[in-house]
């Protein structure tokens, strides 16, 4: 039946689906939550189907789709041209009446070709090397170092990065960290720097788990298949099964998308709901392809299998030891008197109850597990009148320690650490509330036997040894022992504690968290020293699973250097310092790495899914590749292959060196990421919604010359980048401008802005602080706090850790940071073959205003004044530095003026802002 | 079909610029970039904008993040009070989001007819009732999805995935700003914390970063835009400053002369004047001081529920007034620790609304007021929506959790008739009875009084041209003013 509200008019750009299944043309509409489907009129269904016929009568074999061809070498300029690259450009622009721009500078040639190669611009030594090097092949040494630097990997892994959209959360509502996905990002860079053939590179990003599991390098470039977004409400958390086959097929789509466009320039995506509207890849196509990863989820997995359970087994055994040691410790030494005892109601021999605690607020017992704490006043001490208290203190440090914590009542103050205030619980003889462990090294101090303080951030406690002292003999010498550790579950968030007698800190760890080991805390007590204080803040993430505890602690007479016990005493020390070995070599075990990658499972069936629909599946599908390229048949064979032998089949087929679109697309790729613009401007799109080649002939022959080199990339870059294409000065002339002023066919080099992550590396390098530490987890330039929705709060960054280059930056999808954001690094949750570059009063602001760019302008003019002395020497050494040339004399005089009236920091900040440092020539 | 991209027609700006000048003159290019707040960006779909007469100039969006209840607020459903305290599911079989449906739960407040059309509005909105005359609803919204995250991109961009660019970008990409000296999107966030899913709801997804949503922070003056201002530092002065910007500005005009016919390079050296009158403007619109006693008091500003969410309608005034074209407004941030700072009423509807009905109501309707008093409404449409609705079963008692199935929206002004409905709810409003519509359908309408064809408004991504109603959407034509 026509529903009249949704007749499509004629010629509109409404553009419904064609349903094989039912016969006929509906238009799709949501009604409660689903897709359904409504035929529509008569003349709509006209118009649609003058629409089917145009698309079904174009060409037969769409130009990507064709077989790659060595074309007739053109014969041209043999002075030119050095290479069939040069030959095949300047035929084209002959033919259009053009000639080639000369060449550039030296010095313009070495910044183009150092930041394209490596991300950075040449140091001044390097520029100066290249200035005074007479030699024939002075180019070509420069393009080998260059490839040969591990720079170079830094650099290309970040365009790959982009066109596979990574990033190291999750995304969506609920933007939760990825630990683990740096792996991959790592496994990029390695294998862009060792070269790894073009074949290799994919075949391992689709099945590298399944070629080689025992390969934890083969394992980490499964992170491939996990590089997207992922939406945690809807797999995990909610309890409805449509929102999960909802979340689920997004996800199949995601990995399905990432792998057609990036590898085969193809937008098979569009054909999840209809059949695709400009390219010949019908619906079925699509979830032949969602079939080969059916069996894929996304989540973290080991990179070399059995490695977690082969630590835990070693783990155990240690711990088991620990747990012998211990407990010989404190049958020397006497049980002292119990710290969980005395909050929970006894006087530290007898035991007090569990489930009774303390107030923070009024210093008086309680009874029960509480929660959240509402109405604290923070940094106000407490007095307790309860037995061996002194009193408590919910802290609040403030920014960087700032503020002062009263912890005893004769007024001793500490300063602490970030906190973000507030507090759950009471100071608790046992867990407390939703605590997730009492364990620590195999030992549950909840069990019969042992004892346990619960102190969940941020919250301090203070005894009062002078009347312990008062009350049981034999601790005038004291010492304080305890485990200390995390009980909290959430991933991601983690506290500190503090251990003070008298306001003076004596032991303390930061940032422990549910992966943590128990912190063997062994503190002496003087015989003038009365106030103990125990603290736990939660290091300024948030508070919800701070639940430090402390296990058995004790306060136990320090019998070490009594010579009555001298034996006992010895032997404490000797099984101390076995503890203490053991648990170091608990901590030096290497971590069981993991990578946020696909996950192999058994592959549900797969059916195509009606107007991508999956509350409507249709006919079931086997995993298959798409039809339209028939130069290569997919070896899928006849049997319903398992979950890792599909990937293999269809990594097999991409890399297959009859493949038309594998290697056009990458020879494209690296052309645009040199050029600026691919010989098809439309990288991850070689179809017909794509552009056309502007150099058809020149894109086969870089195809077929990569296959023929061994598929080496860097064989690829070399050729380009000593090119006299690629060796043209970026000046225009009137001639060029009228004719060709996009410069598609390259008549000159086109200026570029560099890209936000060339920036900044460019701004740490100038200012002589960037840090070339390689791999590992990202650097985290903001404050996270655990929340139901994490909050991410951007930092300046004023630090080492903070200065390493771009790649390494922990990307968070959710929060752009905006420095980047705002000079057009994309977001991560797109796919981004192509960056665009803008020009706004936002750039101009955040290059000028942004604490980054400030405190970066200051280290640079440090960095300037502690080698020179005389202004004019100044300001030619910034110049160096920054634009790798001298200024001219009249820059001199114009920066020379600025600096002696305000000081080399203003110049400093205004070169970071000058063009000639944004723009690579 | 929509046209679709070829090569040429994505030609940048940039050669255009050589035809028709060689060199061209700083004022031209300032006009540009002001326009956009930019140059270089891929037009030519463009150059026919806007498709026909607008109606409106730009558009004030109140977005009430945690999803509002239609049922207790503008969706009267009597049949609710009839069923109250029986079993919404006696199957047993359904899922909600969060829980399993409890029992009928009618609306918490009571409802009342108001104005010339008598439309119901429950006494939770007293000031907005007072406003249904210039209001018009569409009350057969429906969502693709049950769970914040997915619905609030559907909501913003279209699409229930990230990446994709929200109406405010798309609107700024289309038409630029009219004023000179402001970005063409801003957002005014919650001061209490940024809504689920963050910055994406005024990201430009693939679009270029010049369209995204620029922040104006709760603080005034100065602080109106981070990095407006360097930090506070000695080092810095007003005189450094100037002889700085002004070293600056020589430098890159000789590196652009030598570089004749480039407009990258002068658009460059332009961005900082622009960025110059910028630091002189968003402190003057962001200075509410000049307001008027009775003004500030029509808004609830200085009145504790009412003073950040009306300072912000306020402020998306002025911004209207001096040329902006589109300004968000959020009512709500993100689901972090209770109590909830949003209208995610799963606990305690009661208590939850009743908080928010109040923070929302005086300044919403104070906006509608001040709008019309200074002749703005006409050219200003506002609307009011949430991801999506709450279900007509109590949540644990006293909540209600998440219905994608029928909730409503609101606009008025900008030639929207007020007084008007479009579609309806089921006897419960559990589902949309009478004409499902789409945010794709409030999006094609915002776009037609624009002045814009959401069919036409088109940018080429990832093998598609990419529209904000992606292929569905409708305008509204019942709900506009006239032919």
């Amino acid at each position: 039946m026509a529903d009249e509200r949704r007749i499509v008019p004629v010629g509109s750009g409404v553009t419904p689906g064609y349903s094989t299944k039912n016969g006929g043309f509906f238009s799709g509409d949501v009604d409660n939550g689903v897709l359904v489907m409504k035929r529509v009129s008569i003349l709509a269904q006209l118009a649609l189907l003058a629409c089917v016929v145009k698309t079904v009568a174009q060409e037969p074999t769409w130009w990507s789709l064709r077989p790659l061809a060595r074309p007739a070498l053109a014969d041209v300029d043999p002075l030119w041209c050095t290479s069939d690259i040069d030959r095949f450009v300047l035929r084209r622009l002959r033919a259009r009446g053009l000639s080639p721009s000369p060449p550039a500078t030296r010095s313009a040639w070495i910044r183009r070709v150092t930041v394209d190669l490596t991300g950075l611009p040449p140091t001044t030594a390097e520029l100066a090397a290249f200035l005074d090097d007479d030699s024939s092949d002075a180019f070509a040494k420069v393009v080998d170092r260059l490839l040969a630097s591990p720079r170079h990997g830094e650099r290309w892994a970040r365009h790959w990065l982009d066109v596979v959209h990574y990033a190291d959360t999750h995304g969506f509502e609920r933007d939760k960290m990825r630990p683990n996905a740096w792996p991959y990002r790592d496994w990029v860079i390695r294998s862009l720097n060792d070269d790894v053939t073009y074949d290799r590179f994919l075949r391992e990003q689709l099945a590298g788990d399944v070629i080689n599991p025992g390969d934890p390098d083969c394992v980490a470039a499964s992170g491939f298949l996990g590089a997207g977004p992922w939406d945690f409400v809807g797999h995990a958390e909610t309890k409805s099964p449509v929102l999960n086959r909802k979340a689920r097929a997004d996800e199949l789509d995601d990995i399905v998308a990432t792998v057609a466009t990036s590898m085969l320039g193809l937008t098979v995506h569009c054909a999840r709901c209809h059949d695709h509207k400009f390219d010949e890849v019908p619906q079925k196509d699509y979830y032949r392809l969602t079939a080969v990863f059916a069996g894929i989820r996304r989540g973290d997995r080991e990179l070399r299998p059995g490695w977690a359970a082969e630590r835990e087994r070693r783990i155990g055994a240690l711990r088991r030891r620990i747990r012998e040691t211990a407990g010989e410790i404190r049958r020397l030494e006497g049980r002292g008197l119990d710290l969980a005892a005395i909050v929970g109601g006894g006087d530290g021999f007898t035991a007090g109850e569990k489930a009774v605690g303390v107030d923070p607020r009024s210093g008086e017992r309680s009874r029960g597990k509480v929660g959240f704490l509402e109405r604290v006043e923070v940094n106000r001490f407490v007095p307790s009148e309860l037995p061996f208290i002194d009193g408590l203190v919910i802290p609040d440090g403030g920014v960087r320690g700032a503020r002062r914590v009263p912890i005893s009542s004769t007024g001793l103050v500490v300063s602490v650490g970030d906190t973000s205030g507030g507090t759950w619980d009471h100071v608790q003889s046992g867990p407390v509330a939703s605590q997730d462990t009492t364990v620590l090294d195999g030992v549950d101090f909840d069990a019969a036997g042992h004892s346990l303080l619960g102190l969940h951030a941020n919250k301090a406690i203070t005894f009062d040894m002078a009347e312990m002292r008062a009350r049981h003999e034999g601790f005038r010498k004291a010492r304080f022992r305890a485990t200390a550790g995390y009980g909290g579950k959430g991933k991601g968030t983690s506290a500190d504690f503090l251990v003070f007698v008298d306001a003076e800190l004596r032991a303390s760890a930061y940032g422990i968290d549910h992966a943590s080991a128990g912190v063997a805390i062994d503190v002496g007590i003087g015989r003038d020293e009365r106030f103990l204080t125990l603290m736990a803040t939660d290091g300024g993430d948030g508070i919800s699973h701070d639940q430090v505890f402390f296990g058995d602690p004790r306060i136990v007479a320090d019998r070490s250097r009594s010579s009555t016990d001298e034996r006992t005493a010895r032997a404490l020390v000797a099984l101390a310092r076995d503890r203490d070995a053991l648990r170091a070599q608990v901590s030096e075990l290497p971590e069981a790495r993991k990578v946020y990658a696909g996950v192999s499972s058994n592959p549900a069936t797969t059916y195509v899914l009606q107007r991508g629909d999956p509350e409507s599946p249709a006919d079931e599908v086997r995993a298959g590749v798409p039809s339209c390229v028939d130069a290569v048949p997919g070896r899928f064979g006849d049997e319903v292959l398992s979950e890792g032998a599909r990937r293999v089949a269809l990594a097999e087929w991409i890399v297959d060196s009859a493949h038309p679109l594998t290697w056009r697309v990458i020879v494209n790729r690296v052309w645009h990421w040199h050029f600026g613009r691919g010989i098809v401007d439309t990288p991850s799109d070689f179809g017909r919604g794509g552009s056309r080649p502007t150099h058809p002939e020149l894109l086969d022959v870089l195809a077929m010359t990569l296959l023929e080199r061994g598929a080496s990339l860097k064989d690829l870059h070399r050729r380009i980048v000593l090119s006299s294409v690629y060796r043209q000065a970026c000046s225009g002339n009137r001639r060029g401008e009228s004719i060709d002023g996009d410069n598609r066919l390259l008549w000159r080099m086109s200026r570029r802005r560099i890209e936000a992550e060339v920036v900044r590396d460019a701004i740490l390098a100038t200012s002589g602080v960037l840090e070339l530490r390689m791999g590992g987890p990202g650097y985290r330039d903001f404050r996270y706090v655990e929340k139901y929705a994490p909050i991410y709060e951007h930092v300046t960054a004023d630090r080492p850790e903070l200065w390493r280059r771009s790649v390494y930056r922990f990307v968070v999808r959710s929060v752009p940071e905006r420095f980047m954001a705002t000079l057009d690094c994309p977001n991560p949750s797109s796919f981004t073959p192509v960056r665009r570059t803008t020009t706004t009063a936002l750039q101009a602001l955040v290059l000028l205003n942004n604490p980054f760019v400030i405190s970066q302008a200051k280290l640079f003019a440090e960095r300037v004044e502690k080698s020179v002395e005389d202004v004019d020497g100044r300001v030619d050494l910034a110049y160096r530095l920054a634009f790798a040339r001298r200024p001219d004399d009249e820059e001199r005089a114009l920066a020379s003026e600025l600096v002696r009236a305000h000081g080399l920091f203003h110049l400093c900040r205004m070169l970071f802002n000058a063009s000639e440092f944004l723009y690579v020539e | 079909m929509h046209t679709h991209a070829h090569p040429d027609h994505r030609q940048g700006r940039r050669s255009w610029l050589w035809s028709v000048g060689g060199g061209i003159g700083g004022v031209a290019l300032a006009r540009l970039l002001c326009r956009d707040g930019m140059l270089g960006a891929d037009d030519s779909s463009r150059s026919e904008l806007p498709h026909h007469a607008p109606r409106a100039r730009s558009v004030i969006q109140l977005f009430c993040a945690g999803a509002k209840s239609q049922i207790d607020t503008f969706d009267h459903k009597p049949e609710l009070e009839r069923l109250q305290g029986k079993p919404f599911d006696a199957s047993g079989k359904l899922r909600f989001f969060a829980s399993r449906p409890g029992k009928f739960q009618a609306s918490y407040w009571k409802f009342r007819r108001h104005g010339e059309c008598g439309r119901p509005v429950s006494d939770l909105l007293p000031h907005l009732a007072t406003k249904v005359d210039e209001m018009a609803f569409v009350h057969s919204m429906v969502s693709r999805s049950a769970v914040h995250g997915p619905a609030m991109f559907l909501a913003g961009s279209g699409f229930s995935r990230p990446g994709f660019p929200t109406m405010g970008s798309w609107v700024a990409y289309g038409l630029g700003s009219e004023a000179d000296d402001l970005p063409a999107f801003v957002v005014l966030p919650d001061s209490r914390g940024v809504p689920p899913s963050g910055p994406a709801n005024w990201g430009a997804g693939f679009l270029p970063a010049v369209y995204q949503g620029t922040t104006f922070s709760a603080a005034t003056g100065r602080a109106a835009i981070a990095d407006l201002f360097p930090p506070e530092d000695p080092a810095l002065t007003p005189a450094s400053e100037a002889a700085a910007r002004s070293f600056l500005a020589k430098i890159n005009r000789r590196h652009a002369a030598v570089r004749p016919g480039d407009t990258e390079l002068e658009a460059r050296i332009t961005s900082y004047e622009l960025a110059a009158r910028l630091q002189l403007s968003a402190p003057e619109v962001t200075e509410l001081s000049g307001e008027s006693r009775a003004t500030k008091a029509l808004y609830g500003i200085d009145e504790k529920l009412t003073d950040d969410f009306g300072r912000r309608c306020l402020l998306a005034r002025r911004l209207v007034e001096r040329g902006v074209r589109f300004v968000q407004v959020w009512c709500g941030a993100d689901n972090t620790s209770p109590p909830r700072a949003n209208w995610d009423a799963h606990e305690d509807v009661r208590r939850n609304h009743g908080l928010h009905g109040k923070i929302f109501d005086r300044p919403a309707a104070a906006l509608l007021e001040d709008l019309r008093a200074r002749g703005l409404l006409d050219q200003t449409l506002v609307i009011a929506t949430s991801e999506f609705g709450r279900m007509p079963a109590a949540e644990q008692g006293k909540g209600r959790d998440h219905n994608p199935h029928a909730f409503t929206t609101w606009m008025a002004g900008g030639g929207i008739r007020g007084g008007v409905s479009h579609g309806a709810s089921d006897e419960f409003s559990f589902k949309v009875a009478e004409s499902p519509s789409s945010i794709h359908d409030i999006h094609a309408t915002a776009l037609h009084l624009l002045g814009l064809d959401h069919e036409r408004l088109t940018f080429y991504h990832n093998g598609v041209e990419r529209r904000l109603t992606d292929v569905h959407g409708h305008v509204l034509a019942k709900l506009l003013v006239g032919p």
